[in-house]
């Protein structure tokens, strides 16, 4: 079974909202400075399963360290929320492999 | 046939329904197959404003559509754009589909319409219909109607 980022949000506590109910642009800026790597994707990739919803070039925070990564969540009627959450190191690579090329 | 999307977004402005139905009866007169995805909120208030089905035959939610989404499933995207949330759906939707565009951009606010405005024209192709607007849909039908006629 594939893993689904909505049902994970709504029956683990291991993730932190860092923010919530705000704009793609001020999720976007706290994805930057709250991340040790930022990563940048194109608008509908997909990220453990979900698509990414936003402005492209969408920035993916990586904390290698914590291994976590910080994403930016969207739903339309309830805005854009930046979600630091663990992922396995696999995960991380597949986001590299997706990344916007300089 | 050609098929047509329709992106509802969060269904707080009363213009967004009525212009939906509007959008939806115009489009299958120029011979498009139309679909409206929302949320289960909007879905709902279709669902009472066209209890029969006349004008909008397929519905399906928002979330699902863009799990299988790809390039080509529609030949013309047409989105409602009146809060942040709804812009950045359009524009995933948009660099998803890649197809013709239109964006139905409206806000009472004069600052958050060019705000979103702009998100929608630094970012896509799309044609652009910008007005200030909340419970009357009057602007955003005439200037509807003319960007369609330029399809």
């Amino acid at each position: 079974m594939s893993f689904c980022l909505e049902t994970y949000l709504q029956q683990s506590d291991d993730y932190e909202v860092l923010l919530s109910k705000a704009g793609f642009k001020d999720c976007a800026k706290v994805i930057k400075e709250k991340s040790d790597e930022v990563i940048y994707i194109n608008a509908g990739e997909k990220i453990l399963g979900a698509r990414i919803i936003g402005i492209p070039p969408i920035p993916i925070g990586v904390n290698e360290n914590k291994g976590t990564i910080i994403i930016s969540y969207t739903k339309p009627c309830h805005g854009t929320a930046a979600i630091e959450l663990p992922v396995e190191e696999n995960e991380i690579e597949k986001i590299r492999k997706i990344a916007i090329k300089n | 046939m050609k098929k047509a999307l329709i992106l509802l977004g969060c269904p707080e402005s009363p213009s967004q329904t009525p212009m939906a139905v509007y959008a939806a009866q115009k489009l299958a007169k120029m011979d498009y197959d139309v679909t409206v995805a929302s949320t289960p909120s909007a879905s709902k208030l279709l669902e009472v404003s066209d209890p029969d089905e006349c004008y909008i035959k397929n519905k399906v939610d928002i979330e699902s559509t863009l799990d299988a989404l790809n390039e080509g499933t529609y030949d013309l995207l047409i989105g409602f754009v009146h809060k942040d949330a709804a812009a950045s759906y359009f524009v995933t939707f948009y660099h998803i589909l890649q197809c013709e565009s239109i964006a139905l951009v409206f806000e009472k606010d004069f600052e958050l319409l060019q705000e979103f405005e702009n998100i929608v024209k630094e970012n896509t192709d799309a044609k652009i219909v910008a007005v200030r607007a909340f419970h009357n849909p009057t602007p955003l039908k005439v200037k509807f109607d003319r960007v369609l006629e330029s399809l």
